[in-house]
């Protein structure tokens, strides 16, 4: 039986968020949004969703005098997209053996 | 808006997000080649005072460091203002220097209060050069920094046999080792390479 994948995270700019997260201590808003190439609305929206889920922190801060919003993500965010990324492994590995069939 | 996508897209995606923000080095360079600069510069001069019999013959330290730690405080409030994102690597590199640095001060008290002689301190201090570099070069995966670490550790252990005068020309040669050559080398790569 093969694992459900996390809804929250199997969408492209969560996913594509959660993943530059995992491999760096912290990250600016406007980094995720030069990486992603996604819209600023868009890009709001979908943070807001994942640290409502408490898979990431967000800190608003200044510098400058201007609004600095930096990311960092969660244990419990690690763990997802652990997760994640083995069911996906689980699904591909499945799709596989039912085309060698 | 969201659009649902494959198994396969999804592979896709955390393949290249993961892969735009591995770390890159991003190294230039600079630090190694302005502390390089002041420390080779200081020795030396300390060194001909010396031998000039001039009785402030360590007047070039004070001057010469405290430039280089207004210099680095302005470079590093830039460079800060520059990332927008902050890895491990960046992290483990600013614990090492200040530990660097916090230990660097111990050792000159130490030596100011007289406790030691100024062949060991000399040793002491070429010796955390070498700690210094062979770090960083680990943490960069940069072969000179490291080389230059080893080299530093071996000419610490020269200069507890040398006279006391010469143990400045150790340091001399330690950082035109251990930071001079793998900076320029740093700063070759940097400029050769693609990313900014």
């Amino acid at each position: 039986m093969f694992k459900e994948l996390d809804p929250l995270l199997h969408s492209q700019l969560r996913l594509q968020v959660m993943s530059l997260l995992v491999g760096v201590e912290s990250a600016e808003f406007t980094y995720l949004l030069e990486e992603t190439g996604a819209t600023r609305g868009n890009l709001s929206v979908q943070i807001t969703k994942l640290k409502d889920a408490g898979y990431i922190n967000v800190n608003k801060s200044f510098r400058n005098n201007y609004p600095l919003t930096t990311c960092k993500i969660t244990p419990k965010g690690v763990e997802v997209f652990e997760k994640y990324v083995e069911a996906l492994q689980d699904y591909l590995n499945m799709d596989k053996k039912s085309s060698t069939q | 808006m969201e659009t649902t996508f494959t198994e396969q897209e999804s592979l896709r995606v955390i393949t290249e997000m993961i892969e735009n923000s591995k770390a890159k080095i991003r190294d230039n360079g600079f630090f190694y080649l302005l502390w390089g600069w002041l420390v080779l510069i200081a020795s030396l001069s300390n060194f001909i005072l010396l031998n000039m019999d001039y009785d402030k013959a360590w007047l070039p330290w004070p001057f010469l460091m405290t430039g280089g730690g207004i210099v680095s405080g302005i470079a590093g409030y830039r460079l800060g203002k520059r990332i927008k994102v902050r890895t491990f690597f960046d992290t483990a590199m600013i614990y090492l220097w200040y530990g660097f640095l916090a230990t660097l001060f111990i050792i000159l008290f130490t030596a100011a209060k007289g406790n030691v002689s100024w062949v060991v301190t000399n040793a002491l201090i070429i010796a955390l050069y070498g700690l210094g570099t062979f770090v960083s070069g680990g943490i960069l995966n940069f072969k000179p920094l490291i080389y230059g670490g080893v080299f530093s550790w071996l000419l610490a252990i020269v200069t507890l046999f040398i006279p006391d005068l010469y143990s400045l020309l150790a340091v001399a040669l330690s950082i035109v080792v251990a930071y001079l050559i793998p900076g320029y080398m740093l700063k070759s790569r940097y400029n050769k390479s693609s990313y900014v």
